[in-house]
């Protein structure tokens, strides 16, 4: 079994040491060639472990020792269970299918090598957060996604910053690094939960914290709740840690379908749900987890709403979900979560994959009131992104259906109506938004043809790639009974109450009723032209939406640009000002006293006595002091 | 080879006089052959060290001054070996990169005898030679920024002379007193660092000889208030001074810390952790601010290098095996990784004889091997887990942590602020449309840079992965280190504050 995991781990670093290579060179197909094949060889390994887990058990192996000193010991140990078989299998099988894809739609890029690379390296990263079995293992896939999503959401390093009205996102190496400080600003918390444990526990290993877990002080637990919170706050960009996400779309697209949709971005869920002896001794957090998520969950959705940027709506929709996930997670329903972020996967990645095809086929162009009737010319895409839409919303019988439903079970049966209310109404913004999308670009009037596109269908191959996340975006949700057996080995198995149970059919109904309704009103709105009202478009709740209620323009007013101009203050006027000249000073006063008393070198004789005189008299005079005194 | 140590300090020496008699057009194979054969010396001392000892290995001792008790001691223990070997590597890689610049012998002999200076300052036991090759190694140094420098280079190199001399002053001053001590006490005069060790100082004394010794190992740091000859120096330097500054000079000021400070005072350490920790976590903030700020490229390096020794002070004054031996692991990742990042800088200088970020832009375009290894370096300086970096930052917070919560979640703000200031000069210089023409032609990495810069980025790599080999000796010698203090501490506090491991506490 050793081998097999090595094997899904190693395959993908394989891969992009190979890319890289050839990093420098013009294109080179066998470098996607080859990055996909080790995928397939990932994800192949990955279903085998998840056969070994469900019928034998877990596999724990040790590769070697990483930091040693002192007390802490931290090796390189892989634990593989039935949360990270799924997780595994999960993230190989979107990375080879986007792998695939990527070879399309990469194909005219000069970097093409150089995506491989980071694609794959990505890959490797995410493999090692969640094969760790250790709070620092997971912490170096925790920053290796970083880096790799820095690396490619900046991919197109060479495009100059604009101003904010022309892209929201100003640049993808603008956009690159807030991602990447926005997350280090959460890793510092998680750093602190990881001292707390290492210095109450003695150990970072997962088995012996959780079995420390009833031993710890319950300010202690909630501490460690609360920091590690933090940094998944950080990595699933939650509020008010959200903005780089819908910025990271200046990446690729198959870069925001695999890292910023379906894998990287649920590490946080992951940590979690990993995290789950701890957090469920402390319900208090796990609630503040739930109420954070909700409001996510809606606060995301509403800027969806009227957005007109195709991949920023589908990145609102991602964080949107994501809320749903830590809803679930922070109430106890650990499962749940799972299935949500598996099913979220498929159904999301597949969405992101089919605004590619539109990309490809609108060369670039990303505003939805510019397209339009586009099933008629890309009827395989249409038809895929029309699944994923089904099955974001959450209408039976599809994956998404099956386990939204699960996490408003949750909320109701655990009497908190409050998050099962604003998540019921963000199924019906979530139905809303999607189908707006799906009328706007698909349907209604042929807007595109004003602006001179020539739209058409991507490579065959291309769409067959897609397949395998169409036929789950349906299915998924039908291995639920399964599913549920499978990890409930190991995450506490979360039932609902008989009260809860009897109310179903009426919970199932309301919940369906309202994502039918919302696909519903935007059919009327939207299916056949697109109407646009300039008193809407300039009403205030409008606008506020569509700035994304001013938080970036925000966090640049309160922390970027006061930040830059203390720091100049700190350089300008107190280092060279304050600091330095008090040194200088020093050296003034003591060059300008010698010059002063240079003087008494005069080369007189009697001038000389005169001092000497002075000076053994003022001797005298200390000498009776100290004597006196002493 | 018994006197390893002293074939070490001597070698470059005897190298540095012949190289007086080489004839100008060999004198880079000659130096480039020194430096090699001394950094294969250090690999041997390495390879023949026993790792499992955390004691001082290699000794030799032979009386200069007996009636003052004054000796040629040396040895080196775990703390001390790899900075030796870092010392030789630094020195190698510095002299393989030196382009063609004027009177290049004299550059090459002035670099010989500062690894005379260094190599005797990392391995001398005696305080008395051990300060004799500390101020020593000031003169190649002020000759290497104020011959080579730039514009301004006689005022940066005065500055860099008489402030960390006049720290060393006081710093001798507090030798001279513990050698009145010791024979107070004894009735022996003795400047071993081993006596000194066993001397138990009134808690009083202690206090004072603290300051005494900070206060020359806090200029050479350099630590907030006394830090601004520094980015003069840097911003003067030839690149090679600048590359030996960061790496290797500035490391003096901590070592002093764990050779004297910790071991000696152990009881005044522990009662100033506050005032240290709170200008160690001024230099985190203020520094990584005021790199922000810079506009030269130079600079930004140079005032993250006082950002990075902020958390070396932090892991330092932990207390902890864990801690201290995290500091030890930075000095050697910092001498690494700002090295390159310093020799980066000036590989980029010698095309297009600026630094100033606003003349770049779009680099990783043109020149894609150097900002291929910039990014290496800068992922290293950010602390990235997997690169040399992340291993020592993150012992020394994780041991600061049982000192003080509040204070590393605000020396951990060297986590953000650091990579705010390093993304942002990769952003200005590597990213964007290249918008000068000049830039448009720039040639990538040539062989000599490369000879350099790849090895660095193999060790940057190989160390962030596996770093036992050179974490063992040094967290060897560190525990034995607290153990010891732990068994010299007399106030409660201390004895509190310091932090034993199980693990040596189970071997007794």
């Amino acid at each position: 079994m050793e081998g097999l995991v090595y094997t899904a781990l190693f395959a993908p670093l394989a891969g992009s040491l190979f890319a890289a290579l050839f990093g420098m060179r013009p294109k080179t197909l066998l470098t996607g060639v080859v990055t996909s094949l080790l995928l397939l060889v990932s994800f192949i390994a990955s279903t085998a472990l998840l056969w070994h887990v469900m019928h034998v058990g877990p596999v724990h192996v040790k590769l070697m020792d990483w930091i040693v000193a002192g007390d802490m010991s931290i090796p390189f140990g892989f634990n593989v269970d039935q949360v990270t078989a799924v997780m595994m299998t999960v993230v190989t099988l979107v990375s080879t299918v986007v792998h695939i894809y990527s070879n399309g739609y990469m194909e005219h890029d000069k970097g093409f090598n150089r995506f491989f690379s980071y694609l794959s390296a990505f890959v490797f990263s995410m493999l090692v957060l969640v094969m760790s079995d250790n709070f620092l293992g997971l912490f170096i896939g925790w920053e290796g996604v970083g880096v790799c999503s820095w690396l490619l959401i900046g991919f197109w390093y060479h495009k100059p910053d604009v101003t904010r009205d022309e892209n929201p996102s100003i640049s993808p190496s603008w956009a690159a690094n807030e991602a990447f400080i926005m997350n280090r600003i959460a890793d510092l918390g998680m750093l602190i939960g990881i001292f707390l444990i290492y210095w109450n526990v003695g150990s970072l290993q997962y088995d012996a914290v959780f079995a420390a877990v009833p031993h710890l002080s319950h300010a202690l637990l909630v501490a460690i709740g609360v920091f590690l919170f933090i940094g998944a706050m950080g990595k699933s960009a939650q509020f008010p840690l959200h903005t780089w996400l819908a910025d990271a779309m200046e990446g690729p697209t198959p870069v925001s379908a695999l890292i910023h949709a379906a894998t990287m971005v649920t590490a946080g869920v992951y940590l979690v749900i990993r995290a789950h002896p701890l957090y469920s001794a402390v319900p208090g957090v796990g609630y503040f987890v739930a109420v954070v998520g909700t409001f996510v969950a809606i606060f995301a959705a509403s800027m969806a709403l009227v957005n007109r940027d195709l991949k920023r709506i589908i990145a609102y929709s991602t964080l949107s979900q994501l809320g749903y996930m830590f809803a679930a997670a922070g109430l106890g329903a650990y499962w749940v979560a799972l299935f949500h972020l598996a099913a979220h996967a498929f159904f999301k990645a597949l969405l992101f994959l089919g605004a590619g095809n539109v990309m490809h086929a609108m060369h670039d162009e990303l505003d939805i009131f510019k397209m339009g009737g586009l099933k008629k010319v890309m009827k395989w895409t249409y038809i895929y992104m029309g699944v994923a839409s089904l099955a974001l919303a959450g209408i039976w019988p599809f994956a998404g259906f099956y386990s939204k439903d699960t996490i408003l079970e949750v909320a109701f049966n655990e009497h908190t109506y409050g998050i099962w209310f604003v998540l019921w109404l963000t199924a019906g913004l979530t139905a809303f938004y999607s189908f707006r999308l799906v009328f706007l670009a698909f349907w209604s009037d042929e807007r595109y043809k004003c602006y001179g596109f020539h739209p058409h269908e991507v490579q065959r191959y291309v769409l067959w790639a897609m397949f395998p996340l169409g036929l789950l975006a349906v299915i998924f949700g039908w291995y639920k009974e399964e599913f549920v057996d499978f990890v409930t080995g190991l995450l506490p198995a979360y039932e609902v109450s008989e009260h809860t149970h009897h109310m179903l059919p009426i919970l199932v109904t309301v919940t369906l009723a309202i994502a039918i309704g919302g696909i519903v009103v935007a059919y009327v709105m939207y299916h056949k032209r697109l109407k646009r009202s300039e008193k809407v478009e300039a009403s205030l709740p409008y606008r506020i939406l569509y700035n994304q209620y001013y938080i970036p323009i925000l966090y640049e007013k309160v922390f970027a640009k006061p930040y830059a101009e203390l720091s100049d203050i700190a350089w300008k006027e107190i280092d060279l000002q304050v600091v330095d000249a008090t040194v200088d000073g020093i050296a003034k006063v003591v060059e300008e006293s010698g010059d002063a008393t240079r003087r008494m070198q005069s080369g007189n004789l009697s001038d000389y006595l005169k001092w000497m005189a002075g000076g053994a008299i003022a001797l005298a005079i200390l000498a009776v002091i100290v004597v006196a005194n002493g | 080879m018994e006197n390893i140590l002293s074939v070490l300090i001597f070698f470059p020496l005897v190298a540095a006089l012949l190289g007086f008699l080489v004839k100008p057009q060999s004198i880079r194979a000659y130096g480039i052959t020194v430096a090699a054969i001394e950094f294969v010396l250090t690999l041997w001392l390495w390879m023949s060290f026993d790792a499992s000892d955390g004691g001082f290995q290699f000794i030799e001792f032979f009386p200069l001054v007996s009636s003052f008790g004054i000796n040629y001691y040396l040895g080196v223990d775990g703390i001390s070996l790899f900075i030796v070997v870092m010392t030789a590597l630094m020195t190698l890689l510095g002299i393989v990169t030196l382009g063609e610049v004027k009177k290049l012998k004299n550059m090459i002999i002035s670099l010989l005898f500062l690894e005379v200076a260094m190599v005797g300052v990392f391995v001398s036991l005696d305080a008395i030679v051990f300060y004799l090759f500390w101020e020593f190694s000031l003169v190649p140094m002020l000759y290497i920024i104020g011959y080579w420098g730039g514009e301004k280079r006689l005022y940066a190199a005065i500055k860099f002379f008489l402030y960390t001399f006049a720290g060393s002053l006081i710093m001798l001053v507090g030798m001279l007193y513990v050698a009145y001590v010791y024979h107070e006490v004894t009735g022996n005069w003795s400047f071993s660092l081993t006596d000194w060790y066993a001397l138990v100082l009134p808690i009083s004394v202690q206090k004072w000889l603290f300051w005494a010794f900070f206060l020359g190992f806090a200029i050479k740091v350099p630590m907030f208030p006394f830090h601004t000859w520094l980015p003069y120096a840097h911003g003067q330097a030839p690149t090679i001074g600048s590359v030996i500054l960061a790496a290797v000079l500035l490391k003096m000021g901590t070592y002093g810390f764990v050779r004297f400070s910790l071991p000696m005072f152990p009881d005044a350490s522990v009662a100033y952790i506050l005032p240290v920790g709170v200008i160690a976590i001024i230099m985190i903030i203020y520094t990584a601010m005021v790199a922000y700020a810079q506009k030269d490229m130079k600079q930004v390096v140079a005032y993250s290098s006082i950002s990075h020794m902020g958390v070396i002070v932090l892991g330092t004054f932990a207390m902890n095996p864990e801690g201290i031996a995290g500091s030890v692991f930075l000095m050697l990742s910092h001498g690494i990784v700002s090295g390159a990042l310093f020799l980066l800088v000036g590989v980029i200088y010698d095309r297009r004889h600026t630094k100033l970020m606003s003349e770049f832009g779009g680099l990783a375009a043109v020149m894609p091997k150097y900002a291929l290894i910039f990014g290496i370096m800068l992922m290293a300086s950010v602390g990235l887990p997997l690169t040399i970096g992340f291993v020592g930052e993150y012992l020394s917070l994780a041991g600061f942590f049982k000192v003080s919560p509040v204070m590393t979640a605000l020396g951990g703000f060297s986590v953000i602020l650091g990579a705010v200031y390093m993304l942002s000069l990769y952003k200005k210089s590597f990213f964007g449309p290249v918008t000068k023409e000049e830039n448009k032609v720039l040639p990538d990495l040539n062989g000599r840079e490369l000879a350099a810069l790849v090895p660095l980025a193999a060790i940057v790599v190989w160390l962030g992965v596996y770093p036992k080999p050179v974490l063992g000796p040094i967290d060897t010698s560190v525990k034995a280190l607290v153990q010891f203090m732990d068994t010299k501490a007399q106030t409660p506090e201390a004895k509190r504050v310091i932090h034993v491991s199980k693990s040596t506490k189970e071997a007794k």
